[in-house]
């Protein structure tokens, strides 16, 4: 008998681990998010997260995959700091052609007691979105939720300019082919500096992804960014393992 | 087997008493060995590294399908320099000749000795490309 296709481990309940990565304000020096990043089934190529995208993107699962990866996530989330906000990779193509897809995630985070306002969806994209409207309308399904949005690899890619208007997004990613090594490269402060420009008219902030050298992070400040993320402040890890010391939550 | 210690292959296959032996084998000859059983999964191997050997089945679907030439002009379309052993059941002339054209080193029948696939596998490594 045939080892079960991958596809069916990856949605078998329990099969996919989630790591936690702050998004580090480097001005109040806490977790502004903490991005979810998931693990494939263990032993299988697909462990790798890289693998596992690629394989669902090239059986054209993006969807079910997606939804598999928001109930791992929403249920790992437990263990974060009370009141922490999440972000969490969806495919553009997942929101273009999932209908039912802002209606799954409010109902999933719903049963979790988790309020929707804590959510960030990170758009993710490998390819057009294709149905252009039917995309747009999921945004603003969940901007209705009142998820904010954040665009992945910006400079990137299909994240280009046509993206960025499509997803008018509360957060611009930039990709750490970018960021790393700025503080010695004129040429990459450059574009930071025309990223940072061009996120204020969407009233946006900029995430530096792969941020791993202290350097950077003074070239970043001076460009005004100050949302980062990368192992300068700690490798992705599991909900147990000291994401970041929490501090006890203000009342509101 | 030194040599052998910083070689990558790539398994595909839908049948598990050929892919894990085959596995297991080149391991101990020190190579570095990834499976997939699926071409999609190969494809999505392929796209995150490169491999010195990839060791296709043609077939890995009940439905009489040519998946193994598809990853193979998945690899070719990434220039790499992987050199590829095709293996099926049953070797057409045509297919033989559409594999050729898309750059395949070698295809042979299934089953194949291991000895024999792993010695023809050090040689093609031996003069790879890359």
């Amino acid at each position: 008998m045939g080892e079960r296709c991958l596809l069916d481990r990856i949605l078998q309940p329990g099969s996919l681990s989630v790591h936690f990565q702050p998004v580090m304000d480097v001005r109040a020096l806490q977790p502004h998010y903490f991005e979810a990043l998931i693990r494939g089934p263990r032993g299988t190529s697909a462990e790798n997260p890289t693998i596992l995208f690629e394989y669902a993107r090239r059986k054209s699962r993006e969807s079910i995959v997606d939804r598999a990866c928001v109930r791992a996530i929403l249920d790992a989330a437990r263990g974060l700091p009370r009141g922490s906000t999440l972000g969490i990779n969806v495919h553009a193509s997942t929101l273009a052609m999932d209908e039912g897809f802002v209606e799954f995630l409010g109902a999933a985070v719903n049963a979790r007691g988790i309020c929707p306002r804590r959510l960030v969806i990170e758009v993710v994209e490998h390819a057009e979105p294709g149905d252009v409207p039917a995309f747009r309308d999921a945004l603003a399904g969940l901007r209705g939720l009142g998820a904010r949005i954040a665009l992945d690899d910006v400079g990137l890619g299909h994240s280009n300019f046509l993206m960025i208007l499509e997803c008018r997004p509360d957060y611009f990613k930039v990709d750490r082919y970018f960021v790393d090594g700025c503080h010695q490269d004129s040429h990459r402060r450059a574009v930071l500096a025309s990223v940072a420009r061009l996120a204020r008219p969407f009233h946006a902030r900029v995430v530096a992804e792969g941020v791993e050298d202290p350097a950077d992070l003074t070239a970043l400040a001076r460009l005004g960014i100050t949302l980062v993320q990368g192992h300068v402040f700690g490798l992705p890890a599991p909900v147990g393992v000291t994401l970041w010391p929490s501090r006890p939550q203000a009342r509101s | 087997m030194s040599a052998a210690s910083a070689r990558r292959v790539l398994l595909l296959d839908d049948e598990e008493a050929i892919l894990l032996p085959t596995a297991k084998y080149f391991r101990t000859l020190g190579c570095t060995v990834d499976i997939a059983r699926e071409a999609e999964e190969a494809e999505a191997l392929i796209s995150h590294r490169r491999y010195d050997l990839a060791i296709l089945d043609l077939r890995v679907t009940r439905y009489g399908g040519t998946e193994g030439l598809e990853v193979l002009r998945e690899i070719r379309r990434r220039d790499h320099a992987t050199r590829v052993i095709l293996l099926s059941g049953y070797v057409s002339s045509e297919v033989e000749a559409e594999a050729r054209a898309l750059g395949a080193d070698s295809v042979l029948p299934k089953p194949q000795p291991l000895p024999h696939l792993a010695h023809l596998a050090f040689v093609l490594m031996g003069g790879s490309r890359g």
